[in-house]
């Protein structure tokens, strides 16, 4: 399997750390999270709702000039973990072209040994958000969201 | 009318009271585990349902001894009261209190309100680990009388005495195997345990800050359903942790005297062959 190249970093980075240093970088990327733009506030219905997850998560995705996604999350903040899985997608994803997105395997984190930090309920909801974000990466496909 | 054991419950002004109280343990438990170091209430150590307290292979709790240990390294003494607090409206708080007293902790207590009810009223979080010294910790034998297992929901049903089941309307119903919104945790059938009835956990409490509900709430609540004092009572969800919650409520705040908590609950019996169910 080929991942796009940010996210194939993350996963070897993540794949040597310790449990100890896998928690402290979910909760860094928890941390670095980024807040939902203000135009964004409040248009829940126009996001990907993301059912699979303990935490109401939305999700949406803007087309850059070159073609490339750009995710926006809103994640409660009481929820540092699911923030943290999502923030670590978006920083392994964001700049990349829905027809790579949609070729991301459903298993590409096991490498990650994550289950070490997060039970496995969480994990569900990860993959979860994942397959919501290529959802909407095939919308963009055939362009039933329209691209900028 | 005040509650059955006013003694379990303090305020979190008490907490704010007792951040630097020797002989008090915070300590904080949360569904999402990572909400303790994005920031938690100074001097508070953090007890993790799952990589804390769970047995690393088999699913049961921590065994005795290794329960000592993890009251040890969190510098609790026999006679040191714990305060427990969490997220989402004590569910995990109740938990870990509930496994404390099955290895014979009496003095434990639940912050009323829990981190919702702390951080409405702008208290402080702080992000620094305290360290605590070693204890010497002795639990006692763990105490069955407030634990069900399978085998005791069976006598139940043959005796036909009442279960609570405190998930959501629909896993009651049979429509869901897990909670709305929630990912399935594998169980392959659903319904209730017959003789079950359905008051769902989130009743007990108020929605706006987490609190419990008052004292009259409470029993008309549940003897409205005809869960009363003088039966034997078992508590049961999915995985006994929004039941020990509701056996925390039964045990404490109404004060009826035999009440279990079925931690093996739905995806224990949801998969067990042979077992009844209703829908």
């Amino acid at each position: 399997m080929t991942l796009p190249t940010k996210l194939q970093e993350i996963v070897d980075d993540i794949a040597s750390m310790s449990r100890e240093e896998k928690l402290e970088t979910l909760i860094a990327y928890a941390e670095s999270f980024p807040p939902l733009p203000e135009r964004l506030k409040g248009e829940r219905e126009k996001m990907e709702a993301v059912p699979e997850c303990m935490t109401p998560v939305f999700l949406m995705a803007e087309k850059q000039p070159d073609g490339g996604l750009i995710f926006h999350f809103d994640i409660p903040p009481q929820s540092p973990t699911v923030r943290g899985l999502a923030s670590i997608l978006a920083n392994g994803l964001n700049g990349s072209k829905p027809e790579e997105i949609i070729l991301v395997p459903s298993d590409f984190y096991h490498p990650m040994n994550l289950q070490e930090a997060v039970s496995q309920q969480r994990l569900n909801g990860f993959i979860g958000v994942l397959s919501h974000m290529k959802q909407v990466a095939v919308n963009f496909i055939e362009n039933k969201t329209a691209p900028e | 009318m005040s509650y059955a054991h006013p003694e379990y419950l303090v305020d979190t002004e008490w907490v704010a009271n007792h951040l630097k109280d020797a002989n008090v343990r915070i300590i904080e438990s949360d569904e999402d585990p990572l909400l303790y170091s994005i920031g938690h209430v100074e001097g508070a150590v953090q007890v993790d349902w799952f990589s804390t307290l769970q047995h690393p292979l088999r699913r049961d709790f921590l065994t005795k001894e290794q329960f000592e240990e993890v009251a040890s390294k969190l510098g609790i003494t026999n006679d040191t009261t714990v305060v427990f607090y969490g997220d989402k409206s004590n569910w995990f708080a109740a938990y870990a209190l509930w496994l404390f007293q099955y290895y014979g902790h009496q003095n434990v207590k639940i912050m009323n309100g829990g981190r919702i009810k702390w951080e409405q009223e702008k208290r402080p979080l702080v992000k620094d680990v305290p360290s605590y010294a070693p204890t010497t910790y002795k639990a006692k034998d763990a105490d069955k009388s407030i634990r069900a297992f399978r085998d005791d929901v069976f006598k139940q049903l043959d005796q036909k005495k009442p279960l609570v089941d405190v998930r959501s309307p629909k896993e009651y119903s049979g429509e869901l195997t897990h909670m709305p919104a929630y990912p399935q945790e594998g169980a392959t059938r659903a319904g209730h345990i017959p003789t079950a009835v359905s008051i769902p956990w989130a009743q007990a409490v108020n929605e706006a800050d987490a609190t419990f509900k008052t004292p009259e709430e409470l029993r008309a609540l549940y003897e409205g359903k005809n869960i009363k004092a003088d039966g034997d009572i078992i508590a049961y969800c999915r995985i006994g942790e929004r039941s020990s919650l509701t056996w925390f409520v039964l045990k404490y705040l109404l004060g009826y005297p035999t009440v279990k908590n079925y931690d093996g609950s739905w995806t224990e019996w949801g998969n067990l062959v042979d077992a009844p169910i209703e829908k």
